[in-house]
């Protein structure tokens, strides 16, 4: 990012090709929506480009490309205004594609569209400190950072967001299903 | 050690970041208690679960529409690879005060006001001292109003004189940082946006305010930096500043931009997209 910054441009391509699906998986559990998903993660790059005189080299990179993440997202909930959006049934879809075998695969689904739809559930400030401090290589300073809290704070929600999408995971496993 | 309290630990001890913190009796508890151990196995599966999720990927028009947009920034960056200007020259004494307008103009008669209460100062050449007094007496007659504004003003150009933009800046995040920063703190990171002559700082400000965007005084800031600000990459965040707060108070001044022939088109463009979108 150094580079980008010092106007090497090219060195963002670097970065895109190393960053672009963990930080889009994380999009698409945050959103819920695989297109939204995917609109996100551009703007998070276009952003990169512009803020790039603003990057410092005091902290990591990820945890800044999670910064504005978390900015582009907010403004996304903000327009779409959205209690969780109704998940569109191809996203979950394109979670079961990917099992490795057909015998297991019922079983998976079940478990992977029951916990997505949790997640679903979850307050959107849970789901993004859980995601954040679950799927990515982040300690907890570089989490407070992204989420401007104390350490402590993060590592407390992050807990209790665990604790929560628990309790609605199981409360949807014990759901008989219609 | 009671149940209620193990509880509460066990995301923690679920963690490898923190897990070392929790106490050994915690465990201890765990192994022996079945109530406890269930809740651990549901905690555990609910990670497993989540971790294991697939990651799906993105289609190919991802990869496309980056690249097409790295090359229209670098056609853009070609396009406008003038040397960049010198702060001094860019926001040089006479120079500085022509695009100043409405409350920026009134903040700034304040803040000559501040300045002419400290004691003259070595490096106040004469011509400078003539415009101030000029100035002021143009002012004099707003006095109650640039008493309100004194919101704006607490960055003094002195201030800018004084300090260098890396010390400006340190400062800067470190009043940012603040989880509850004071009016006064807030008025410093608004100063800085509508008076530092360092393009970074600026931007850097204009990060700092969205955590605050609810409060008045720093979308007063904002709309105030607005119509006096002439780098695009600063106008194109002051926009979308306005824009994701829904600043209306902020419409007249987007549609005076976007009808600015001598604007940045690219800035032009973002005024009216963000017009569409209020
Ligand atoms: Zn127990």
């Amino acid at each position: 990012m150094l580079a980008v910054r010092g106007g090497e441009l090219d060195a963002l391509g670097e970065l895109f090709e190393r960053h672009h699906g963990p930080l889009f998986g994380f999009l698409v559990k945050l959103t819920g929506q695989h297109a939204a998903a995917e609109d996100l993660t551009q703007t998070v790059f276009q952003r990169m480009l512009k803020y790039r005189h603003t990057y410092r080299d005091d902290g990591s990179f990820t945890a800044w490309m999670y910064h504005l993440a978390r900015r582009c997202a907010a403004d996304h909930f903000r327009r779409t205004q959205s209690a969780p959006a109704a998940t569109d049934p191809s996203d979950l879809q394109a979670f079961v594609d990917e099992a490795p075998h057909a015998a297991v695969r019922a079983a998976q689904r079940d478990d992977h569209a029951l916990l997505h739809s949790a997640l679903q559930q979850l307050d959107r400030a849970d789901r993004e400190v859980l995601l954040l401090s679950r799927f990515q290589e982040l300690s907890f300073a570089e989490i407070s950072g992204i989420l401007e809290c104390s350490a402590g704070a993060a590592k407390v929600r992050a807990h209790r967001a665990l604790q929560q999408l628990r309790t609605v995971y199981f409360r949807l496993q014990k759901k008989p299903i219609a | 050690m009671n149940c209620h309290r193990v509880r509460d630990s066990l995301p923690t001890l679920l963690d490898r970041r923190t897990a070392a913190a929790v106490p050994a009796e915690v465990q201890a508890h765990v192994a022996g208690c079945a109530d406890c151990q269930r809740e651990w196995e549901e905690l555990r599966v609910t990670l497993t679960h989540l971790d294991d999720l697939p990651v799906t990927a993105p289609s190919s028009r991802l990869r496309r529409n980056f690249h097409a947009m790295l090359a229209a920034e670098k056609r853009r960056e070609a396009a406008t690879a003038v040397a960049p200007v010198p702060a001094a020259t860019r926001r040089g004494r006479s120079h500085w005060l022509l695009p100043l307008a409405g409350g920026a103009l009134l903040a700034l008669g304040f803040l000559l006001g501040q300045r002419a209460g400290l004691p003259a100062r070595a490096s106040d050449d004469r011509g400078t001292q003539q415009e101030l007094a000029a100035l002021r007496q143009q002012m004099g007659r707003q006095q109650d109003q640039l008493a309100k504004m004194t919101t704006l003003v607490t960055y003094s150009l002195l201030q800018q004189q004084q300090h260098p933009a890396n010390e400006r800046l340190q400062q800067l995040l470190a009043d940012a940082r603040q989880e509850q920063p004071s009016e006064r703190t807030l008025d410093t990171v608004i100063g800085a946006l509508t008076l530092d002559p360092n393009v970074n700082i600026r931007l850097r400000a204009i990060e700092a305010l969205y955590p605050h965007a609810e409060r008045e005084l720093v979308r007063a800031g904002v709309r105030a930096a607005l119509p006096r600000e002439q780098h695009p990459l600063v106008q194109l965040e002051l926009i979308e500043f306005v824009t994701l707060t829904q600043d209306r108070g902020a419409v007249p001044l987007l549609e005076r931009m976007s009808a600015n022939d001598r604007a940045d088109p690219a800035v032009r463009d973002a005024a009216l997209l963000a017009l569409a979108r209020f």
